[in-house]
């Protein structure tokens, strides 16, 4: 055999095999291949895993088929029997939670899940969870964000960006991360963005190509990395309700069952919680967050990133703002009137742009069984929001009108501490 | 600039295949770029021991030099005629060219949770090849001492980050020629094989085992709180883990050497095929095992036996198989769980003997067949399996460190 007859059978193959890879990588025929199955649906709906947040074809298909979207961050966690995603199970509701988020995932990372599930937001509603937490003097905590980073998301959000503020702002928000250098060509494209230009034309191909390639993927895989599973979680807690929804006999079980959880300590935490990581170091933290403060936090702005994305899907959203056990509170020396400002802040930033839908529980801090532990909602903290959260989502809404502010991007607007005469109060 | 472990990512295999490329169109027509080669070796141990690794490419520039004077010395002792080749001239040597090694396997035990300054990746496999070149410089089979060759035959690229561990003199006969061309075909061929085999081996299967099963056994052997049958899953998907990956790893360091013209040995030969413990041995880390059975073993049994230490060979090999499977194991780590390994092993190999022995006096009692073949690879592999456990330190974790959940 001859020397080159030799090598191409060598090295035929392999590249049969690039090119075989290449052509089903970069196939626009995947997107018909998008059946996902119900059971499916219903363990991401509820499996908080990253997994999950940081694909595009399992939320699009549960959208789509009666699962509204529930953005948050740790407090999703906190599974108990009047949890949302076990109340709407439990009494049959004709919309189920699909929770986006834990720990560590905060406003920037949600604009960036929002990107993948623009067309299912449009005219819909959806449940935003704002926790006080986030908005903190360093805001998003770049290895968190690194851990919900989905390049799919980026590449999706720089094929339909059109320079607006927020789009401007958006990348560079991503820049300041690793994540967002941590691609050569889509950082140079991040820098044209922030900077007003168009990406280049080489710039847009590669995105492209990425694009086409990372959708595919999840197309072709992500149905069949099925998550750690929370449902038996649920209908276990889903057990312990009686079969009919009675508001005052539900609050009073809650209540019952929430002294049992936290028998252990006079502070209202569950036992669990109390045990495992508080109880061997509580005496330390006594005043340990006088000074913490919520004011002042780039987290605003990304936060209004979020606002307007829902603002041009025309998303109809319903707010909650949680709030922080009292005692606890109390005895970490967290300010009071800190808190109020924050609730007087984040409130003007709503409101003042049209977000009218707002569960403000910020008050409930010192109502028993309310909490779950220092600053999660528990047994009747969640009754008390699925109050609101229930006829938002049975009953129609009527159309947002949106007037997005750019001050709100504003480093003014993160600085801004309550006690100028703007907020009055 | 980017920094790599090697054979970490795709990224590493573009670069290796970009660099040699001219390499193999030389081969092809006779020639071997020796200049060229130490150009590119240099690059790729700048992407492993350069960037944020810089301090430990210091390390290894500093025990190279060591090294090197080392063995010239002892080399210019022992290589003219009449040398006086004492022994404790040797043994001296010997002790000089492990210290290093030592001290950086000893560091953690002192100060928990730090390494040693002096240490750097693959330093081990550094230094088997060295005193293997003490050794054989001692019994007069290396001649001469190059030391150009000698720094090639340290730092060849492919292998020195985990072996395999090469031997001097077949490394510098291969580097000296340059194959036939037919040769270096099929050398091409095996040695695209093996690395796409290795492709298979660590970024597939090791990946199943190691990264999308092991952490969910894990959690729940933790949750379970002491003894739960995910114990016996974790033993399985650890074994399979750690074969694939190490034995992928090998596979890419083989098949590169392969292609640029070096058949440096293959290190595992289907293992869980073994029939027993020592053939077990002879399949699994082979380049390490041999290595340990040529220079520890070997010389341990003709020592006791020049110095009459034990009557019965059997008490001599016993004991040296022990001695040799502690002494891998220490090699592993200071931790009780690889000494218990070690020994766990050198015991096997003495349980094994014993009962060939016996196999073999009453032959005509005991079977032999399709079945009873079968079920000793059954309980050779469940014997190495639960080994492995051990080594895993899963049981440490499990039994006596804190538990998070």
């Amino acid at each position: 055999m001859s020397m080159k007859k030799r090598l191409f059978m060598i090295f035929g193959p392999i590249f049969a095999a690039a090119l075989l890879m290449l052509a089903v990588f970069l196939s626009p025929l995947w997107s018909g291949f998008d059946y996902v199955k119900p059971k499916v649906e219903e363990n991401a709906a509820a499996s908080l895993s990253p997994q999950v947040l940081k694909g595009q074809l399992i939320k699009r298909n549960a959208l789509e088929n009666g699962y509204v979207p529930f953005f948050g961050s740790s407090e999703w966690s906190r599974f108990d029997p009047f949890h949302p995603a076990v109340l709407a199970a439990k009494y049959h509701r004709d919309y189920r939670p699909f929770l986006l988020g834990a720990r560590g995932s905060q406003s920037l990372t949600h604009f960036f899940v929002m990107q993948s599930i623009n067309p299912q937001l449009k005219n819909k509603k959806a449940v935003f969870f704002i926790s006080p937490q986030w908005f903190t003097p360093a805001g998003e905590d770049p290895n968190a964000f690194s851990y919900y980073y989905s390049t799919l998301q980026t590449t999706s959000w720089i094929e339909h960006e059109s320079g607006s503020k927020m789009d401007r702002y958006a990348a560079y928000r991503l820049l300041e991360m690793p994540s967002g250098s941590s691609d050569k060509v889509i950082a140079g494209a991040l820098a044209r963005i922030a900077a007003g230009l168009k990406p280049t034309s080489s710039q847009m191909f590669y995105v492209d190509v990425r694009n086409r390639i990372l959708l595919n993927e999840d197309q072709i895989f992500s149905r069949y990395r099925i998550p750690f599973n929370n449902e038996e979680t649920i209908a276990k807690n889903g057990r312990l309700l009686p079969a009919q929804y009675n508001f005052a006999k539900l609050d009073r079980l809650a209540g019952q069952i929430g002294a049992k959880k936290t028998s252990s300590n006079q502070f209202g935490i569950s036992n669990v919680f109390w045990k495992h990581r508080l109880k061997p170091h509580f005496k330390q933290l006594k005043g340990f967050q006088t000074k913490m403060s919520f004011l002042k936090s780039p987290e605003y702005s990304d936060f209004e990133l979020v606002l307007n994305q829902f603002a041009d899907d025309h998303t109809k959203v319903l707010f909650i703002i949680p709030p922080i056990n009292a005692k606890w509170q109390k005895y970490t020396g967290l300010s009071a009137k800190m808190l109020n400002q924050f609730d007087q802040k984040i409130t003007e930033q709503l409101k003042s742009q049209g977000f009218n839908h707002i569960d403000d529980l910020s008050h409930d801090g010192n109502q028993p069984y309310f909490m779950n532990d220092t600053i999660h909602p528990g047994w009747r903290g969640w009754l008390k929001m699925d109050q609101a959260i229930r006829p938002f989502l049975t009953k129609s809404v009527p159309a947002p009108h949106y007037r997005i502010d750019d001050y709100y991007y504003s480093k003014e607007w993160q600085n801004e501490n309550g006690s100028e005469s703007n907020l009055d109060y | 600039m980017r920094w790599y472990i090697p054979y970490g990512n795709p990224t590493y295999f573009i670069w290796l295949t970009l660099a040699i490329i001219p390499l193999m169109i030389g081969l092809l027509y006779g020639r071997r770029f020796r200049g060229y080669q130490t150009v590119i070796s240099l690059f790729f141990l700048i992407l492993t021991f350069g960037g944020p690794n810089w301090k430990t490419g210091i390390s290894l520039i500093g025990y190279l030099v060591y090294q090197m004077i080392l063995v010239g010395l002892y080399s210019h002792y022992r290589q003219p005629k009449g040398s006086p080749n004492k022994g404790w001239i040797f043994i001296t040597a010997v002790v000089l060219a492990i210290i290093p090694l030592v001290i950086v396997k000893l560091t953690p035990l002192f100060t928990p949770g730090r390494q040693s300054i002096i240490g750097f990746m693959g330093i081990s496999y550094i230094t088997f090849k060295v005193v293997q070149t003490i050794m054989e410089t001692r019994d007069g089979m290396i001649k001469e001492f190059h030391p150009v060759l000698f720094g090639q035959f340290l730092l060849f690229f492919p292998t020195i980050s985990s072996g395999p561990i090469d031997r001097y003199r077949r490394f510098e006969a291969d580097y000296a020629k340059v194959p036939v061309r037919d040769d270096y075909l099929n050398m091409i061929q095996t040695g695209v094989r093996y690395v796409f085999q290795g492709f298979l081996y660590k970024f597939i299967l090791a990946y199943y085992f190691g990264t999308v099963l092991m952490p969910q056994i894990q959690m729940r052997a933790l949750m379970a709180h002491g003894f739960s049958w995910n114990i016996v899953a974790y033993m399985y998907a650890y074994s399979m883990d750690l074969f694939f990956d190490f034995a992928g790893y090998s596979l890419f360091a083989v098949g590169i050497s392969y292609l640029m013209g070096i058949k440096t040995p293959m290190n595992f030969n289907q293992p869980f095929k073994s029939k027993n413990i020592k053939d077990f041995w002879n399949r699994w880390h082979m380049t390490l095992s041999f290595w340990f059975r040529d220079y520890i073993f070997m010389r341990l049994v003709f020592f006791c036996m020049k110095h009459h230490i034990f009557k019965s060979r059997t008490t001599t090999a016993n004991v040296c198989y022990v001695i040799n499977m502690l002494i891998m194991g220490f090699w592993h780590g200071e931790t009780w769980f690889y000494i218990t390994y070690g020994l766990y092993h050198g015991f096997a190999m003495v349980i094994n003997d014993t009962w060939l022995r016996f196999k073999k006096k009453h032959q005509k009692y005991i079977p032999h067949n399709k079945f009873t073949e079968l079920f000793s690879i059954f309980l050779t592999f469940n014997v190495v399996c639960f080994s492995f456990l051990i080594f895993s330190g899963f049981l440490n974790t499990l039994f006596f460190a804190p538990n998070p959940y």
